[in-house]
C-alpha cells in the first residue's frame, strides 16, 4: 500500500506545490500557540468537521490507538486490519520457532515507537523503542504459554497483562507501526481532500506484511512538521481512545482475584500480578471473554467532549457567586471555571488550544486561546479583518476593567492572534474604558470587547435551550460595538 | 379605512396576539433565552407587515423596524415589543369603532354594492373597545 502511495501520489506537482506554499506560511509557524498541523497550512476546519485527529507539532495527542475499536468496527476494512496487526504480530511466534529469534526482537524493537502519529503524551513528539530484553520478555510469551505458542494471540493488546513496562503507548505504538502502509495511504487521501500540502520524506521503516519484515528508509510522500521536517501520519478519530478497552488498571480493578496473587497485607506490586497472569492463563482468557461480549460499550473517545448542561450551569452559578478581586483565590475560581465553560461554549465553532499564563508588568495574566475555524460569516469576519488565525480570551475577575488591562491585552493583539481580543469580566466595560477601546478601533483598527457576567448567563440559557449558539452571543457583542464606532 | 384593511387587520391583529401569547408562555419559564432563527424570522415578517399596515400614526416607536437576528433578542424583548404592538392596534380600532344597535361596529368606507349609510360608510361587528369598562 504504501508503495502505491510513493509511485501513485509522490509528482512533482505536489512537491512543487508543498515547497510554494511552505515558503510564504513558515514565518507564521512562530506566531501560533500550540499550532495545529491545519491551522499552520492556513485550513480552517475545526477538529468536529475532519477524519483524522489534528496533530500538534511541538506535542503528542493524548490519545491512542486502541486494536480493539478496529476489531470492533462494523467496516471489513478495520476488521482486516486488525486481522492484519494480529496476525503479523503472530508471525515473531513463527520466526521464534524457526529459529530466528533475534529477527523477531529486531522487529518488536522497531515498532515500538511510532513517533509520525503524535499520539502520547510526549511533550516532545519523540519517544524510545522498547530495549532488546523488553522484546525477548515478549517473544518468550510464546514459549511459556501453550496457548499462544499454538493458536497465537486473537488480541495482542494483553501483552500489557504480562509484561513490565508494556502499556497503551506501546500496544498503540506496535498498531500502528504493523499498518503503517495504510496509515500513509490514509494521511495522502485526507491531505488530498482539505489541501494539506505533502512532501517526499524517507520513512526509516515500514512494515511489509506480504513479507513480514520491514523495508528500511522508504520514501513516502507526507505532510511534515514545518520546524523539524519530521514526517506526519494522520489517524482516524474513530481508533482513538484514552485507555485502550483491554488494559491493565481495568483488569486488576475489577477482574483480577487479588486474594490468590497477594498474600494477607502483602504490598499490591505489579510484577506479582503479571507474573500471576502468565501462570494463570485461563484467568486472562476469562477477562478478554468479559471484554469481548462487553464490546457494544467500547466506543472511541472524542478529542474534546462538551461539558453537560448541568454542568454548565453549576459553573455559572459558581462564577456568578465569585466576589472579584484574588480575595480566597477568588481569580484563580474564576478563571480555571469560566476556562471550562468558555471550552465548551464555543465548540465546534471554536477548537479550545490551551489556557496561557504570562506575567506583563508584574501582573499575571491568563488567557483562553482558541484556534478560529472560520465556520461561521462572523469568524470569518474577524479573520478577514482583524488576521485572527487565533482568538484570545483574557480573563479578568476584576469589579472594573482599567486603562493598564485595555493597553495590556492591546499589546498581546498582535501575529497570529490578530487584531481582536476579548475580555471576559465580571461587568461592562466603564464609559470611558468602553470610550478607549473605540479609540483602539478608530486608530488601529484593533477591537476590544468584553464578555460579562450577563453575556455568559445568556450563553448558558442559549447553551442549555439550544435556541442559539452561544458564539452568537459574541457577535452580538462584537455588532453592538461595531454600532457604537464611528462610520 | 375599508372593509379590505378590516380583514387586513383582523389577520394581523390575530396571528401578533397568538404569537404574543406564545412567546408569553416561553417568556414565563426563562425570560433571558434567546429565541431561535426560525421563530425571530417569522415574528419579524410579522412586525415588518404591521409597521406597513400601522403607518406612522399608530405604529409603537419610530426607530424600531424589526429584531437584528444578531442581536440574539431574547423572550422578554419580543413579548415586550409584541404588547406594544398589540396595544396600537387596539388603539386603531378604538378610532374606527362606534357604538350602535347591539353592540360595537367598525365605521369604515364602503365599496360599490355595499349598502353605506349617507357618508358612504358601513358597520361591521365588532367588539367592544378594550380600554372601556363595563
Amino acid at each position: 500500500m504504501a508503495e502505491k502511495a510513493c509511485h501513485g501520489v509522490g509528482s512533482a506537482t505536489q512537491v512543487g506545490l508543498t515547497q510554494a506554499l511552505g515558503e510564504q506560511i513558515d514565518e507564521n509557524i512562530v506566531e501560533l500557540i500550540r499550532p495545529r498541523i491545519t491551522d499552520h497550512h492556513g485550513i480552517y476546519k475545526g477538529q468536529a468537521d475532519l477524519d483524522f485527529a489534528i496533530q500538534f507539532f511541538d506535542e503528542d495527542i493524548p490519545l491512542y490507538v486502541d486494536p480493539f475499536l478496529l476489531w470492533n468496527s462494523p467496516s471489513q476494512q478495520d476488521q482486516a486490519l486488525h486481522t492484519a496487526i494480529t496476525n503479523s504480530f503472530n508471525y515473531l511466534n513463527f520466526l521464534s520457532k524457526k529459529g530466528k529469534p533475534e529477527l523477531a526482537i529486531d522487529i518488536l524493537v522497531s515498532l515500538s515507537e511510532c513517533d509520525e502519529v503524535g499520539l502520547g503524551v510526549s511533550k516532545t513528539r519523540k519517544g524510545s523503542k522498547i530495549s532488546r530484553a523488553q522484546a525477548q520478555e515478549i517473544l518468550n510469551l510464546f514459549r511459556d504459554i501453550p496457548e499462544y505458542s499454538q493458536f497465537g494471540f486473537t488480541h495482542f493488546e494483553i501483552i500489557q497483562l504480562y509484561i513490565q513496562g508494556i502499556s497503551k503507548d506501546r500496544i498503540s505504538d506496535f498498531s500502528c507501526n504493523y499498518i503503517k502502509s495504510f496509515l500513509i495511504d490514509y494521511t495522502t487521501e485526507q491531505c488530498e481532500i482539505n489541501d494539506i500540502p505533502i512532501e517526499g520524506v524517507i520513512l526509516d521503516s515500514v512494515y511489509n506484511y506480504q513479507k513480514n519484515a520491514l523495508d528500511i528508509n522508504q520514501k513516502a510522500y507526507l505532510p511534515v512538521n514545518p520546524v523539524s521536517k519530521e514526517p506526519i501520519i494522520f489517524t482516524p478519530k474513530r481508533w482513538l481512545r484514552f485507555n485502550p478497552w483491554i488494559n491493565y488498571e481495568d483488569y486488576f480493578k475489577s477482574h483480577c482475584p487479588r486474594d490468590e496473587v497477594f498474600n494477607p497485607n502483602e504490598p499490591v506490586e505489579r510484577v506479582k500480578v503479571l507474573n500471576f497472569n502468565r501462570e494463570n492463563y485461563g484467568v486472562v482468557e476469562q477477562y478478554i471473554e468479559y471484554k469481548v461480549k462487553t464490546s457494544v460499550d467500547c466506543k472511541n473517545d472524542p478529542l474534546f467532549s462538551q461539558i453537560p448542561v448541568l454542568s454548565a450551569k453549576r459553573k455559572l452559578a459558581d462564577i456568578l457567586k465569585l466576589d472579584t478581586g484574588k480575595e480566597d483565590g477568588a481569580d484563580m475560581k474564576y478563571e480555571d471555571l469560566s476556562a471550562d465553560l468558555m471550552a465548551s461554549l464555543f465548540y465546534p465553532h471554536l477548537d479550545f488550544a490551551q489556557t496561557q499564563s504570562r506575567t506583563e508588568s508584574g501582573r499575571h495574566i491568563r488567557d483562553l486561546i482558541f484556534y478560529n475555524n472560520r465556520d461561521i460569516d462572523f469568524l470569518d469576519e474577524i479573520f478577514a479583518d482583524y488576521d485572527n488565525r487565533q482568538l484570545v480570551i483574557e480573563m479578568k475577575n476584576v469589579k472594573k476593567i482599567d486603562r493598564e488591562h485595555i493597553n495590556q491585552l492591546n499589546r498581546y493583539l498582535q501575529g497570529g492572534i490578530g487584531r481582536f481580543g476579548i475580555f471576559l469580566t465580571r461587568n461592562p466595560l466603564p464609559k470611558a474604558m468602553f470610550q478607549n477601546t473605540i479609540d483602539l478601533w478608530s486608530s488601529q483598527r484593533k477591537c476590544i470587547i468584553a464578555l460579562t457576567d450577563e453575556d455568559l448567563r445568556l450563553m448558558v440559557d442559549v447553551y442549555e435551550s439550544k435556541q442559539r449558539a452561544p458564539i452568537e452571543v459574541l457577535k452580538k457583542k462584537y455588532i453592538e460595538f461595531r454600532r457604537s464606532c464611528p462610520s | 379605512m375599508n372593509k379590505n384593511d378590516v380583514d387586513i387587520f383582523e389577520k394581523l391583529s390575530g396571528q401578533l396576539l397568538s404569537v404574543y401569547e406564545e412567546i408569553s408562555l416561553l417568556s414565563k419559564k426563562s425570560p433571558n433565552d434567546a429565541v431561535n432563527k426560525f421563530k425571530l424570522k417569522f415574528v419579524n415578517r410579522l412586525i415588518g407587515a404591521s409597521n406597513e399596515y400601522l403607518s406612522e400614526k399608530y405604529r409603537p416607536f419610530d426607530d424600531f423596524e424589526v429584531f437584528d437576528e444578531d442581536d440574539v433578542p431574547q423572550n422578554s424583548d419580543v413579548v415586550f415589543i409584541l404588547s406594544q404592538y398589540i396595544q396600537c392596534f387596539e388603539k386603531l380600532r378604538s378610532d374606527n369603532v362606534v357604538v350602535g344597535v347591539g353592540g360595537w361596529y367598525w365605521y369604515v368606507e364602503g365599496e360599490d354594492g355595499d349598502s353605506t349609510d349617507e357618508h358612504g360608510m358601513i358597520k361591521i361587528k365588532t367588539v367592544k373597545p378594550k380600554k372601556l369598562k363595563d
